[in-house]
């Protein structure tokens, strides 16, 4: 079959797939899926006809995206990048990722930054733990590795201009990968799904057969990094994402004082912002997860300004004064989205 | 001489300031398997000096002056230690019912006191010498040493903080598969040797072991207990003894908090462990770490269809977070360390100990509260003159 035949008929099959799917009248079931990727869990109901996705299928996928991103993985590509001198040829994971992480860092004025990698393993978050704390002047021989203007794309070539630097995607990966799961269940034409990886959600439709809106909670921030969640409100935000970055489950204590594990590119320290948690809501998960940790790190006014000149996403965001009573303020969009 | 100690013993103002540079003169008042477990220790710290140990058992006091200063003196008799006016303070390690005349001789003679736990034999002692160390102005520092280890610190921290939600219940055992018992080659020593199976010198298991975790439930809950019930028995070490080969109290605090403390001398299964119970997680505290066992609730996320949060690690059912504490790169110390600088700061700068005078009270009529309720198989109540 030549080429041409091929998408023919892959079209074809598309179309029968999408019609069988969304018939009208036809009554859609339940279908879950759940699992383990990327150090945390991940959770899938879908309503249609008949399974659309196995369990098998979706776990390759994220193998697939663990052999490409995880710098928890030895011999990824991105642990490849990481040691390498020059650079690598990226997949097509990669090149996804890495594309909207240089955008996302120009729209953020450098608050989202993959470079930030050498920086969050120098304060202990990397992925071995570290006993001692760094000084200033270990900070500051780290800082001419960090800066996403240090890299560039050739051809399909990720290029560093100097050996030290190394990437971290773990602030927009889960995004990603909830993005490329949503896509490979609309690919076999399921259209009410919700989709979450480790806290990062995208929903369409509704529910079956009550053909409800789908209900998202966000969470109140905790003190600890395995507590059960507790829903602070409530929202539905019919075909979209929606995602949280959060300084309270993951933190060092120090002396009384916590360490975020958002660490602030341009300083090179730990955020010490007054937002506890950015909730954004986003046509697509990477896009809400790439914005999410800027916002943490923006503070309330800041985020406030990068919500202004970009009117297609809305946020929620938890902070604490500096009497150390916690507060909530949203962008203006947001208010359309809670249910309660 | 009496006269002369007391009016030492009453003045208010140290008998001579130790200024920051010198070293701290220490006599040591029994050096068996915990005195010479101590000056182990004491050898090592730039604090102290150990000018003088005092034993009654040849060779312990030999032992004990093999590890002290080369021009160190050995006694036999603790008193003649005490009129020795160049030493500043002593550590009192001997067998619990020489506590007390001890403790109140070496106050009488002036001296600061850092003396082993269980503070003391019976329960009029225990009030006695809460009057008796507020009067002096020495410092007086029980030897629980866990209230000056990191881990119970951030134990207690993680508490304040609401890790555990609220918190009903102490689950605390110091088991052993042994009989406790040290060699005898002299029959005649074998109740000064073994003095811990005899109830005429200590409360047994409840007071040589349990006393730490009583005393920690103590710290952690800032209270004491309210009654307590018990059962003891000696079932299994039928060897002579006379202290409890197995007890197993139930101690009631303020607000229902009830704390188990156990004691087994024929089973060491994680021989030495507290579990606190709360109802969003429980924390095992062991001998050098504790690990925290999250609740697996999920109440909030059943009304939902899904929850937006900072990513949850994956946590395994039964399987502990291990609870980190401690500086970063700060050596890991034996806890007893940590307790014996901090006594050489509070003889220093003439501050009241963490591990005072109430809290070692509170602790032994604690102990001889459920040793009395084992030994009556009837509830034992605090008394509010205890704490007057």
């Amino acid at each position: 079959m030549n080429r041409k035949a091929y998408s023919f008929w892959l079209a074809a099959a598309a179309i029968c797939l999408f019609t069988l799917a969304s018939r009208p009248g036809a009554a859609l079931k339940t279908f879950r899926i759940s699992g383990r990727a990327q150090g945390t869990t991940y959770a899938i109901t879908y309503y249609a006809e008949r399974p659309a996705v196995s369990q098998t299928q979706t776990d390759s996928i994220f193998k697939s995206l663990d052999n490409s991103l995880s710098i928890y993985q030895p011999g990824s590509l991105i642990d490849a990048f990481n040691a390498s001198q020059e650079g690598v040829v990226m997949d097509k994971h990669l090149t996804n990722v890495v594309w909207r992480s240089m955008e996302i860092y120009e729209q953020t004025g450098g608050l989202f930054d993959m470079t930030v990698f050498p920086l969050v393993r120098a304060w202990g978050f990397g992925t071995k733990g570290s006993d001692q704390l760094p000084d200033s002047a270990a900070i500051h021989a780290i800082m001419p590795c960090v800066g996403s203007d240090k890299l560039q794309i050739f051809g399909g070539k990720l290029v560093k201009n100097n050996p030290c630097i190394q990437i971290d995607v773990n602030g927009i990966a889960q995004g990603y990968s909830v993005d490329v799961v949503a896509n490979f269940l609309e690919a076999r034409g399921v259209r009410n799904y919700i989709v979450e990886v480790g806290g990062e959600i995208r929903t369409k439709g509704h529910k079956y057969p009550g053909k409800e809106r789908m209900s998202i909670g966000i969470e109140t921030p905790s003190a600890t990094e395995f507590d059960a969640p507790e829903i602070r409100a409530v929202i539905s935000i019919g075909d979209g994402a929606v995602t949280t970055s959060g300084s309270y489950r993951k933190f060092r204590e120090q002396g009384g004082l916590r360490l975020s594990h958002i660490i602030d590119p341009k300083t090179g320290f730990p955020v010490q912002r007054e937002v506890v948690s950015a909730t954004v809501v986003a046509p697509d998960a990477i896009t809400a997860d790439g914005f999410d940790n800027a916002l943490l790190a923006a503070g309330v006014d800041g985020a406030f300004g990068i919500l202004r000149a970009h009117p297609e996403l809305q946020a929620y965001l938890i902070y604490r004064r500096s009497d150390g009573t916690v507060a909530d303020t949203a962008s203006a969009g947001f208010g359309k989205y809670l249910v309660r | 001489m009496a006269g002369a100690g007391l009016s030492t013993a009453f003045t208010p103002l140290f008998g001579k300031t130790i200024g920051p540079a010198d070293k701290i003169r220490l006599g040591l008042i029994g050096t068996g398997s915990r005195g010479a477990g101590l000056a182990t220790l004491i050898r090592e710290m730039p604090d102290y000096d150990l000018v003088a140990c005092c034993d009654i058992i040849p060779e312990n006091l030999q032992k004990g002056l093999s590890l002290a200063s080369k021009t160190a003196k050995g006694y036999t008799d603790y008193r003649k230690l005490l009129d020795d006016k160049s030493i500043d303070a002593v550590v009192i390690a001997t067998p619990l019912y020489l506590h007390y005349p001890m403790a109140v001789a070496a106050l009488q003679a002036g001296k600061h006191i850092y003396l082993e736990k269980s503070m003391t034999y019976d329960i009029p002692q225990a009030i006695d010498l809460v009057k008796k160390v507020k009067a002096s102005g020495l410092v007086f520092q029980i030897g629980y040493q866990y209230r000056y280890y990191g881990l119970y610190h951030r134990v207690k921290e993680i508490m304040k903080e609401n890790w555990l939600g609220k918190i009903t219940h102490f689950e605390c055992q110091y088991n052993r598969n042994s009989n406790w018992r040290f060699p005898v080659k002299d029959p005649k020593m074998e109740r000064a040797i073994n003095w811990r199976m005899y109830r005429e010198y200590c409360g047994g298991p409840l007071s040589e072991l349990c006393a730490h975790e009583i005393d920690v439930v103590n710290y952690l809950t800032d209270s004491r207990p309210v009654k307590v019930v018990g059962l003891g028995g000696i079932n299994y070490w039928k060897d002579g003894r006379d202290t409890y080969d197995n007890i197993r109290t139930v101690y009631d605090y303020p607000n229902g908090v009830k704390a188990s403390v156990t004691s087994v001398l024929s089973n060491a299964y994680n021989g030495y462990s507290i579990r606190i119970l709360g109802d969003k997680a429980t924390v095992e505290i062991l001998r050098d770490k504790a690990l925290i066992y999250p609740e697996t609730i999920n109440n909030a996320k059943g009304t939902v269809d899904g929850v937006t949060g900072a990513t949850i690690a994956v946590t395994t059912q039964g399987k502990g977070a291990e609870v980190k504490f401690g500086k970063p790169g700060e050596a890991e110390l034996e806890p007893t360390v940590f307790a014996l600088k901090d006594f050489a700061e509070c003889v220093r700068n003439k501050k009241e100990p963490v591990s005072n005078v109430e809290t070692g009270r509170d602790g032994s009529i604690a102990i001889h509260m459920g040793n009395a309720a084992a030994d009556t198989e009837k509830v034992q109540y605090w008394k509010p003159e205890y704490s007057a």
